[in-house]
This record gives C-alpha cells, sequence and structure tokens, in this order.
C-alpha cells in the first residue's frame, strides 16, 4: 500500500514565557492508504502534538508533512483549512459538537462549510448518522446524548466529507471502558467495510492493540514500530 | 460557506442570545432614532423658516437705501434720474421711490392719532411694486388726487377696536407736519408745525409682515405733495420690482454699479434668505454630527460585546476551523452578527427616528405658543408656528448605510480576532 501520508523528520515546540519547550524531537513514518493506524505512547510524549500536524491544524517547527506526495506545510492557512475540508476527519477526546446544533446539524456542517446544498447535505448526513446506528437520535442536541452517542456524532461527522485520513485522539480517553471499546470497535468496522484510514492517538494498551500497526512515541521520539497480528491475517 | 448560510447561522446565534442581541441592537437604535429624529425635525424646521421668510418678505422687491452700514449712512439721497436708470435696467419691473416726512400727527375732529411713518409716493408705481400688501379695507379710490392720504391699519386702528375707526373713506382729516423754514445765515432752518389738509382715498387692511416695511403703522401721501410742501426733490428710499426673483441678486448687482462705492446699500430678500437658509442646514448638520456620536457609543458596545462573544465562542471556533473552516469564513459569520444588527438597529431606528421627530415637533410646537404677542412684526401668519417634520429618504438611506458601516467597523476587531485564532489553541480552551 502506498502511504498517504508521510511524516518527515518533524520538529516541534511550544514556547512557553521565554523558555521553547521541545515536544518532538524528528518524528518519521509513513501512513498507509486503508490502514488502521494507533500512535501510541505515555502522557506528554507528543502523541497530540503529532496528531495535530499530521492533520494540518499547527505548523511544525522543521521538517516534512506530504499528504499525496506534496508537501502541504507550503500551503497557505487557507489551503490548509481546504485539505482539512476535503482530506481529513476529526474525531476529538471531548467530541468538540457544536452544543447549539442537533446530532444531525452537527454532521451536516463540513458540508455546510463547503458549500454544498442543504437538501443534500441533510441528505447525506442522515445516512451518516444510519451508518454509525444513530439515525433515531439524530434531532437531539449533544446535551441530550450519551458519552458514545455523541463520538458516534463526531465520528459521523469525520466522514461526511469522504476523508482521506481520519485522525482521532484519544478518541476513547472520555468514555467508559465498554463504550471506549464499542467505539473503537465501529472505527474499525468502518475501516473494513469502507477501506477508510484511521490514525488513532491513544495512550491504552489494549486500543493500540487493535491496529494494524503501532508507533509507539516516547519523549518526542518514535521508539519503534510495530506491524500487529491483524495485518497479517490480510 | 455559502452567504445565505452564513446570514441564517448568524441570525441564528443572535436568537441564542436573545436579551444581549436586544441591548445591542437597542442602541443602534437609539443611534438612529437621534439622528432621523432631527435630520427630520432639522428639514421641517429649515423649511418652515424658509417658507414663512419667503412668504414675510416679497422676493421679487429690492429695497435701495443711501449710504453703507460701513461707511455710514449717506445724507446724499436719491434723485427722479437715480430711480429712471434703475427702472431701465433689464429685468426690473417697475421702481418707486418714497420720500420719508417724520411724525405726522393726524387730526380727525376731535381724533388725533400719531403716524409713525409717514411716506409719500409715486401711488401707481408703489402699488405696482407691493401690490398684494395694498389692499384697501373698502373700495379702492378712484383716482389719487394731490390731497389724497392712504392710512395703513394700525394708524387707524390704534386700539385694535375696529368698531371705531380713526377715519373712513372720503373723511377730510388735517396733518401737522413739521417744515424748515429758512432763517437769516448763519443760524439753521429751523422747524416749523404747519397744518395741511387732505381727503382719506382709503384705509389699508392689516397685511403686516416680518420683513423691513409693515404698512400697517405706515401713511402714504402724494410725493408731489410733499415735494412742494418741503421744497425738496430727493427721496429716501427706492423699492424695484423684478420679473423673476432668481434674478435680484444679479440685479441688485447691475444697480450697485450704478452709484459709486458704499453709496447705497441694497437689501436683497433672496440673499437673506439664503443666508438663513445655509444658517439652518449648517446648525442642522451639527446637530446630526452630535446625534452621530450616539451611534459612535453603540459601535463601541457592539465591539465589547462581541469581543466578549468570541471569547465565548473560541472553543466553536476552533471545531470550525478543525473541520475546515477557513479564516474568512469566521470573519464572515461574525461580521454577518453584527451587519445584521446594524440592519435591524437601522431599519427600527428610522421607524422610531420619524416618529419621535412627530412628538418633538408636537411638543416644540407647544413651547412656541407664549411667544405670540403683539409685536411690531406681527402677522396673521405668525399666530402659530407649526414644524410638520420632513421624511427624507436620502438622510434615512444615508442613516441606514452609516449604521451598517458603524456596526462592520466595530464589528471587524473582534471579527479578525476570532478568524485569526489558531485551531489547536482554539480547540484547547475551557
Amino acid at each position: 500500500m502506498r502511504p498517504i501520508l508521510e511524516v518527515r523528520e518533524v520538529k516541534k515546540g511550544y514556547r512557553m514565557g521565554k523558555v521553547l519547550v521541545p515536544a518532538l524531537y524528528g518524528v518519521s513514518f509513513d501512513v498507509k492508504e486503508g490502514e488502521f493506524l494507533t500512535i501510541f505512547g505515555p502522557s506528554g510524549s507528543g502523541k497530540s502534538t503529532l496528531l495535530h500536524l499530521m492533520g494540518c491544524l499547527d505548523r511544525p517547527d522543521d521538517g516534512e508533512i506530504l499528504i499525496d506526495g506534496s508537501n502541504v506545510l507550503k500551503l497557505s492557512d487557507d489551503k490548509l483549512a481546504e485539505l482539512r475540508l476535503t482530506k481529513m476527519g476529526f474525531v476529538f477526546q471531548f467530541f468538540n459538537l457544536l452544543p447549539k446544533l442537533t446530532a444531525l446539524r452537527n454532521v451536516e456542517l463540513p458540508l455546510t462549510i463547503a458549500g454544498v446544498p442543504e437538501k443534500e447535505a441533510l441528505e447525506k448526513a442522515k445516512e451518516m448518522l444510519n451508518l454509525v446506528d444513530l439515525e433515531a437520535r439524530m434531532n437531539h442536541r449533544p446535551s441530550e446524548l450519551s458519552g458514545g452517542e455523541q463520538q458516534r456524532v463526531a465520528i459521523a461527522r469525520a466522514l461526511i466529507n469522504n476523508p482521506k485520513i481520519v485522525l482521532a485522539d484519544e478518541p476513547t480517553g472520555n468514555l467508559d471502558t465498554k463504550t471506549g471499546w464499542e467505539i473503537i470497535q465501529l472505527m474499525k468496522k468502518l475501516n473494513e467495510d469502507k477501506g477508510q484510514t484511521f490514525v488513532v492517538v491513544t495512550h491504552d494498551p489494549h486500543i493500540s492493540e487493535t491496529a494494524d500497526r503501532i508507533i509507539y512515541l516516547k519523549d518526542g521520539l518514535v521508539e519503534g514500530i510495530k506491524e500487529a497480528p491483524r495485518r497479517n491475517k490480510q | 460557506m455559502k452567504l445565505s448560510k452564513i446570514l441564517a447561522t448568524a441570525w441564528e446565534n443572535m436568537k441564542q442570545r436573545k436579551l444581549r442581541t436586544s441591548l445591542t441592537t437597542l442602541s443602534v437604535v437609539i443611534g438612529i432614532t437621534a439622528i432621523i429624529s432631527l435630520a427630520s425635525l432639522g428639514e421641517g424646521f429649515r423649511l418652515e423658516i424658509k417658507d414663512r421668510m419667503q412668504r414675510g418678505f416679497e422676493l421679487d422687491s429690492l429695497t435701495i437705501i443711501p449710504g453703507s452700514l460701513f461707511a455710514g449712512l449717506s445724507r446724499q439721497r436719491f434723485t427722479d434720474e437715480d430711480v429712471q436708470s434703475i427702472s431701465k435696467i433689464s429685468g426690473v419691473k417697475v421702481a418707486t421711490q418714497v420720500m420719508q416726512i417724520g411724525n405726522v400727527t393726524l387730526h380727525n375732529g376731535n381724533k388725533t392719532v400719531q403716524a409713525f411713518v409717514a411716506t409719500a409716493v409715486n401711488f401707481t408705481e408703489f402699488i405696482g411694486v407691493f401690490q398684494d400688501r395694498f389692499v384697501y379695507e373698502n373700495e379702492p379710490p378712484t383716482e389719487y388726487k394731490n390731497d389724497t392720504i392712504i392710512i395703513g391699519y394700525k394708524v387707524n386702528h390704534p386700539t385694535e377696536n375696529k368698531t371705531t375707526p380713526f377715519a373712513v373713506k372720503n373723511d377730510n382729516i388735517t396733518l401737522t407736519l413739521e417744515v424748515l423754514q429758512q432763517s437769516t445765515p448763519p443760524l439753521p432752518p429751523r422747524p416749523e408745525l404747519q397744518n395741511y389738509n387732505f381727503t382719506v382715498g382709503g384705509t389699508l387692511q392689516k397685511k403686516g409682515t416680518p420683513g423691513i416695511t409693515n404698512f400697517d403703522y405706515w401713511i402714504f401721501i402724494p410725493l408731489e405733495t410733499a415735494r412742494k410742501i418741503y421744497n425738496n426733490y430727493e427721496s429716501d428710499l427706492i423699492f424695484a420690482k423684478v420679473y423673476y426673483p432668481e434674478d435680484s441678486e444679479n440685479i441688485a448687482k447691475e444697480i450697485e454699479r450704478l452709484f459709486p462705492p458704499y453709496r447705497i446699500t441694497i437689501l436683497v430678500p433672496l440673499t437673506f434668505i439664503k443666508q438663513v437658509d445655509n444658517i439652518l442646514t449648517i446648525v442642522q448638520l451639527f446637530l446630526m454630527a452630535i446625534a452621530s456620536i450616539s451611534l459612535l457609543v453603540a459601535g463601541i458596545g457592539i465591539m465589547n460585546i462581541m469581543t466578549v462573544s468570541v471569547m465565548e465562542r473560541t472553543r466553536e471556533i476552533g471545531i470550525l476551523k478543525a473541520i475546515g473552516a477557513k479564516s474568512r469564513t469566521v470573519l464572515a459569520m461574525f461580521l454577518a452578527e453584527t451587519v445584521l444588527i446594524g440592519i435591524v438597529g437601522g431599519l427600527i431606528g428610522i421607524f422610531t427616528g420619524y416618529g419621535l421627530s412627530y412628538t418633538l415637533a408636537y411638543t416644540l410646537s407647544g413651547f412656541m405658543q407664549p411667544q405670540q404677542q403683539e409685536t411690531v412684526f406681527h402677522t396673521p401668519e405668525t399666530q402659530r408656528m407649526t414644524i410638520n417634520p420632513i421624511f427624507s429618504p436620502e438622510w434615512a438611506i444615508i442613516a441606514f448605510i452609516f449604521a451598517i458601516i458603524v456596526c462592520i467597523i466595530f464589528g471587524l476587531y473582534p471579527a479578525r480576532k476570532a478568524a485569526k485564532l489558531n485551531p489547536v489553541e482554539a480547540l484547547r480552551y475551557e
């Protein structure tokens, strides 16, 4: 499988007052199309920073990030936004749904931003909610949904633009173990059924073990990359 | 993101914060109300004053007096030749001269009145100039003889008691005039009171004017008779009537050219009215500029509220940016809210402003009533001063656009702040 996302010697630090605190020291790896990849590491290892850089939400201090072979960091902020809209899907630990909008409207949001006609966007949103088994709850606001349901809405939203890659930042971190496991199973199912590429950041070894490949991150460096048995089955 | 969707989203956001939106919009409403009410009221006031002045001053008549305010009033008076040369100027319909006689006492039997302004005129010419104001109480005289006297309303009705006028038509009355008699030089001429008999040719209706010539207080005798009595062929005033009032300023310039500098002063009602109109326009604009300050205050309020709103919605902005909203989309979403506040506030303000101008006009008209007292310049027209606010579509459009511009300018800072937010930092915001 050819890589759809390449991370090349990426470095990133954060300025805390006058001190520069390094988060990533030079990270390199590939994401292959259709794989289920987890980035595993303890708290403070730079996982979320790496995910933000991969999702073009932030720019590295040094290094390259290539999507479909082209260096995205040379692009303007607006082009990066367009890239996020068309090629990326995000799932966050705290769901990050808009509290005033219903599940349906939350899922529809990326299409609204893309300027898709409302009728068509709503149809697609319903379809996505159906995919995550939440069509019955589409008119509920996030506050009326359980954590697991909210995360499923977020997954539906991440998938609606048919992105090349879905980036999930600790998607089970705010859920109980059972619900968290259900969410991971849902993502895996989507990965298997639709061939959707997933990159999941986690500090939970059980979750990371479900992946095709695991990137071990520690203190801002890739400690190792492990091909999981699942991949060998394919 | 489509503009219609941005506006719809902005509208939804505003509806979700009803109280805040209402109060912010109210500040714009107050600003626009102040501007529109002052514009409508000012325009109404200006037109009322202009209209009254146009009715009061005969715009087609010029008053030419000897001398100048700057060089001192001239002792040199006007001659028949002066009147003739003025009459010949193109655009002048008729020019007539007036000799002022001074204090005159009128006796009719045992009744005596004092006329403060006694004048000698050529009746035919004079009536040609002041046709509208030279209106008789009864039938006009069939002919003007050498002993004809015409009496103004206030002279004939000194106490406003219409049942007992001083004189009626065809009464024979006596005038006591002060005539200068030659003395043996070097003694100066001495004044002497002399009586002359006149026949009342007619009495004038009450007309008045807010201008300088109020015929209610005047009496008129024939010019030729006065010339013989005083042995003086010069006159004190020339009135000229022009065909078209708009030409009066140019004609005045031509008349000035006939005389040496500072020899005469010409009162041109049109110039005066234009000046007053200009002053009123400036006052109106000044008041509106003050009113505009309230709109600027509203703008600062909008900026304040929107800045708070951006802070509150930082996470929402982060989410929008993370899922692909461009900076300009976020900017447009926040600006749309302020623009909508401007549109709604502006529209409401135009209506309330016009409504308020009527309330103010009504109140102000009430305040003006006590000033209606009997004065020299009292006329039937001044009995009630009413201001009708004028709704000017131009001002409404200007105020409306101004409201939107103010909202955009003051909304720009918070909107740019929102647009520039870093998505990662915005998502972390608690």
